[in-house]
């Protein structure tokens, strides 16, 4: 009896092992139509074997559990949380996408694919734009090395960052007070500091105040007001970090991997405040 | 005391009352609307003011949301101070989510008279999400987080004012409009009133008796129709009354007649009795006057038959010593006989003589109400024939059958010989032709203890319609052959008086049966019946 009750036990623990041969582990911070568009792009770009973990079904032990009895040979971390906990493996590589506020560089066996486009992107519109006066509102403990590369590409391209650091939401609004006259746009950064659902109106009102064209990071914007808006193609930065999963997995070393801007741009034109602000943008939007 | 007059007829009259009726209606009708309309526009300013305070306070706080969550008061003050200076705003003040005032501005002016608070929560923009959630591609939702808030105070007094304006104009229009309309309303009630005026007043007349009056209403209308119906009415009583007068004096020309008619039957009747009571003295008269005479010839009667008696002998003895002598012509032996024989009637027939004069005389003069208690009522019957022995025709057959055994009575002989008298004159009477039977019974009926006397005909009888009406006074069917109409009356009367009955049983065409029926008093003697 005792030996057939062994015998059962180990069956049963034999059972899900075919299952459990994977090779990428796909921890998504949450069920977000955003997050599975992403996964999908993901999942089209590689052949490889993937098991997804949504974290916001499971405690935070059971994921560190999970990856170190399943060994997966790579970790995909979709969004910040996700990221947060991939951060704390060792020995897995780990490559992260749809995290805003992921370290621009990666870190170890960490890489992936940012949120912000390459400065040089938002630039070439304000150049098209005719703007030499850039307004730029930004907390630098989020996007200060943003802002670094942004201030050098900005020079290379002849245009002024004029840059407001704020520290809290309330400042922004004495920052864009401050550059009053002083700016031919403003170009609004994903900085949750500096953009916060009660100062966002004000970077509309003050476009519309000083009319000078806002160029934002969402096409969502354009409805409040805004000029130029380059978007991101979530299912693109899927594909584009599905590329990497697949060279990581053919044995490339996440260390010779640096972390990607989104390859994929997507410009929209407001056609009716750029008609009233009396600008054309340069080459077609 | 003529107001005090004047009041009720007022209240009662129907012009009056309709106007009063619509005055007041008016009245009421005019003050609903007044108020509804000073109601109105008082809560329509009262939500005018308040919607501009609102909105006041809502592009306050839409305008002061950046400068809230930045919390520049500077900005906030210039905002506030924008606001108040709107006439109605009485203060402003602008707080954060904890409460704590970053701004405020007073406006002097305040007297107190009244205000409205107006607090409206300023929030954070809706549908406006994180750039996170936008990167994320999130659908905008529209959650607003209270950030703080505006405190407005109107001035109400502005209102108090208008609405004293508004009551005071209101007043005075609806007074006004009651005024006008009831005058309107006064001259369309004369107007429409005026037929009915007419019509009541034709309707008075005529019901004060006066029917030849007449609704003088010219209309096609309701009235109209009305008072032709009316006229027609009054034209109709007009006429029947000239009938029932017509009528009236007919039946009093009618009934003056039959009083006349009546008043001679009733001096007829008096007549008659005043006769019967002339003929009762003469009959009293009569029997004295003849009475004397008669009974000097009874007397002489008696003495000649004493003589005769004692001259008989001699003359005997000279008839038979000379032989046949005359006397008066007449030979001896045949006036022997022959006076003897007169003597006798003489006396008979004085005596005769003097007992119908004293059946006379009782039946004129009576003896009044006295009352016999030994009336013996075969007596009572023969003084009845002796009376109406000169009436007896010689067509007519009287039979008598009266009864030995008849106790004596208690009563009044003449009474019953008057009962007896009429009973037998009927039957006697009940011949048309003057020929008949009748039959005049006596017995006792030891049963009942009771006499009875029967006097029975076979005449015409007597038909039921008369038989009903037979015992009513002055009812008789002889008035034109000197009936009275009294006879069965008195007789009844009489007969109820002795404590008996009188009943009368007939059949038209077979007779008619009399019966008087009196109760015995005392034992009577035993005895054979005889008839006569």
């Amino acid at each position: 009896m005792q030996l057939l009750r062994t015998l059962l036990v180990c069956l049963l623990l034999l059972v899900p092992l075919p299952a459990l041969a994977y090779d990428i582990l796909v921890l998504q911070s949450l069920r977000e139509k955003g997050y599975d568009e992403a996964v999908r792009g993901v999942k089209r770009e590689t052949s490889a074997t993937m098991r997804t973990l949504v974290l916001s079904d499971y405690a935070e032990t059971d994921i560190t559990r999970i990856i170190r009895e399943e060994h997966p040979r790579l970790v995909i971390a979709v969004g910040d949380r996700a990221l947060d906990v991939a951060e704390r493996l060792r020995n897995t590589p780990v490559l992260y996408m749809m995290a805003l506020h992921a370290k621009p560089h990666g870190k170890g066996l960490i890489t992936g694919v940012g949120m912000l486009f390459d400065p040089a992107r938002y630039l070439a519109v304000f150049d098209s734009l005719g703007s030499k006066r850039v307004g730029v509102i930004c907390d630098p403990a989020r996007s200060g090395s943003y802002l670094k590369r942004a201030q050098v590409a900005a020079r290379r391209s002849g245009i002024d960052l004029v840059v407001r650091e704020v520290h809290s939401p309330k400042e922004t609004l004495s920052a864009l007070d401050s550059l009053r006259g002083k700016v031919d746009a403003l170009w609004m950064l994903p900085d949750v500091t500096a953009v916060s659902p009660e100062t966002t109106e004000a970077y509309f009102l003050f476009s519309q105040g000083e009319r000078v064209p806002l160029v934002s990071f969402a096409e969502l914007y354009l409805s409040m007001g805004g000029a130029v808006a380059l978007g991101i193609d979530r299912f693109d930065i899927g594909k584009q970090l599905g590329a990497l999963a697949q060279s990581v997995l053919d044995g490339t070393p996440v260390e010779n991997l640096s972390v990607q801007p989104p390859r994929r741009v997507m410009l929209k034109v407001n056609e009716g405040v750029l008609r009233r602000l009396k600008i054309s943008i340069a080459g077609g939007g | 005391m003529a107001r005090s007059l004047l009041k009720p007829r007022l209240i009662k009259n129907f012009r009056f009352r309709l106007y009063l009726i619509f005055t007041a209606t008016i009245a009421l009708l005019t003050a609903a609307f007044a108020s509804f309309y000073v109601v109105t526009e008082v809560n329509g300013f009262r939500s005018t003011l308040e919607r501009e305070g609102r909105l006041l306070a809502t592009v306050l706080a839409q305008n002061a949301r950046l400068p809230l969550f930045a919390e520049n008061g500077e900005a906030l003050a210039l905002l506030a101070a924008g606001t108040a200076r709107y006439p109605s705003v009485l203060s402003v003040s602008i707080r954060n989510a904890e409460g704590r005032v970053l701004t405020e501005v007073r406006n002097p002016k305040y007297t107190g008279s009244g205000a409205i608070d107006m607090k409206v929560e300023v929030t954070s923009p809706g549908l406006i999400s994180s750039p996170e959630e936008v990167l994320l591609g999130h659908a905008p939702v529209d959650e607003k987080r209270v950030i703080g808030r505006v405190d407005l105070r109107l001035d109400t007094s502005g209102a108090q004012e208008r609405l004293k304006r508004l009551v005071a104009a209101t007043l005075a229009i609806g007074t006004l409009f009651w005024i006008v309309v009831s005058l309107l309303s006064y001259q369309i009630l004369k107007r429409v009133t005026s037929s009915f005026n007419l019509l009541m007043h034709g309707i008075e007349e005529i019901g004060s008796g006066n029917l030849s009056a007449r609704v003088n209403l010219d209309s096609d209308d309701e009235l109209g129709r009305g008072a032709n119906a009316i006229n027609a009415m009054a034209a109709s009583l007009e006429l029947r009354e000239l009938e029932n007068l017509s009528l009236q004096e007919e039946l009093l020309n009618a009934m003056k007649l039959e009083v006349q008619e009546e008043k001679k039957r009733v001096m007829a009747r008096l007549i008659h009795t005043n006769k019967m009571t002339s003929l009762g003295l003469l009959l009293s008269s009569m029997a004295h006057e003849i009475n004397n005479p008669n009974a000097s010839i009874r007397f002489s009667g008696h003495i000649i038959a004493k003589i005769w008696a004692d001259v008989v002998p001699l003359l005997d003895g000279v008839w038979r010593e000379e032989g046949e002598f005359y006397l008066g012509g007449i030979p001896f032996q045949k006036a022997r006989g022959a006076l003897a024989e007169n003597a006798a009637k003489i006396v008979e027939n004085s005596e005769r003589i003097a007992r119908v004069v004293q059946g006379l005389r009782d039946y004129g003069v009576g003896d009044g109400a006295r009352l016999r208690p030994d009336l013996e009522l075969n007596g009572a019957v023969a003084a009845a024939l002796s009376v109406l022995a000169c009436q007896m025709q010689q067509d007519v057959s009287l039979k008598t059958a009266l009864g030995s055994d008849i106790p004596v009575i208690t009563g009044n002989q003449h009474q019953i010989e008057q009962v007896l008298i009429n009973l037998i004159l009927n039957a006697m009477q009940s011949f048309p032709e003057g020929r008949g039977e009748v039959l005049l019974t006596t017995r006792h009926d030891r049963a009942a203890s009771e006499v009875v006397v029967e006097v029975e005909d076979d005449g015409v009888g007597i038909c039921a319609e008369t038989m009903e009406r037979l015992f009513e006074p002055f009812f008789s069917t002889k008035l034109d052959r000197g009936g009275s109409g009294l006879g069965l009356y008195i007789s009844q009367y009489i007969v109820a008086e002795h404590g008996g009955r009188l009943q009368l049983t007939s059949s038209p065409g077979r007779g008619t049966l009399a019966r008087v029926i009196l109760p015995v008093r005392g034992c009577a003697p035993e005895g054979e019946g005889a008839a006569t």
